[in-house]
């Protein structure tokens, strides 16, 4: 996960080294799911969120669809 | 000795000394001996929890630490700074400390620097975007490139 100036620079270095285009979303919604996904860890008893819960977690930040699911591909 | 003190015993040290303890380290903190903290070593990496050097049990990843130097810096307000595994995990530094921070960037595309400010839990609003090259289901196929 990386940031970028704008979409621009997102697309021109996609294009450079032929990668395709991930997804691209706002420092804003980056924030609202690292609050969620780090801001326990310090606390004891702590765990890695299950599948749905970190869609849930992504969800809150209105981060959906097929890019954002855990689920096995049927 | 759980698991539980072991990665909190690691996540504690990088925060406080920016280098991730070895096992022997570790075992000598938690006063157990070397074969149980390199057992809980392996259960946390198996787990995911932390990410091991291959062929080795040196921590590399304790997200949303950084045992090595990466491009995402955190600076704290008390002074203190951090490596974050990527932004979202520079980000979760902050997030997991719950004070006042920058996490300081650079554009992948430019060299830009960019820097993101949190303050009273609250982030600043920039022009800059994210980018996640690979969809999440994907991410622990090369969880270092993720």
């Amino acid at each position: 996960m990386l940031l970028f100036r704008s979409e621009e620079h997102v697309r021109r270095w996609c294009e450079l080294r032929g990668l395709p285009r991930g997804t691209v979303f706002t420092p804003e919604q980056m924030w609202t799911v690292a609050k969620s996904w780090h801001g326990r860890r310090l606390e004891r008893g702590w765990r890695r969120f299950t599948p749905a819960e970190a869609e849930g977690v992504f969800a809150s930040a209105g981060l959906t669809g097929a890019f954002w699911s855990l689920q096995p591909p049927m | 000795m759980t698991d539980d003190d072991v990665r909190l015993h690691i996540l504690r040290e990088l925060i406080a000394r920016s280098a991730a303890p070895s096992v022997g380290d570790t075992a000598s903190a938690l006063g157990v001996p070397e074969t149980d903290a390199a057992a809980a070593y392996d259960r946390l990496a198996a787990s995911r929890v932390i990410v091991l050097e291959p062929g080795t049990r040196d921590v590399l990843m304790a997200a949303p630490l950084s045992a090595v130097p990466t491009p995402h810096i955190v600076r704290m307000a008390d002074g203190r700074s951090h490596y974050g595994n990527c932004v979202w995990d520079a980000l979760g530094v902050i997030a997991m400390l719950g004070r006042d921070g920058d996490v300081e960037t650079v554009c992948m595309d430019c060299d830009a620097r960019l820097t993101l400010t949190v303050r009273g839990g609250a982030l600043a609003p920039t022009d800059a975007v994210v980018h996640f090259a690979v969809p999440a289901a994907r991410w622990w196929e090369n969880i270092v490139f993720t």
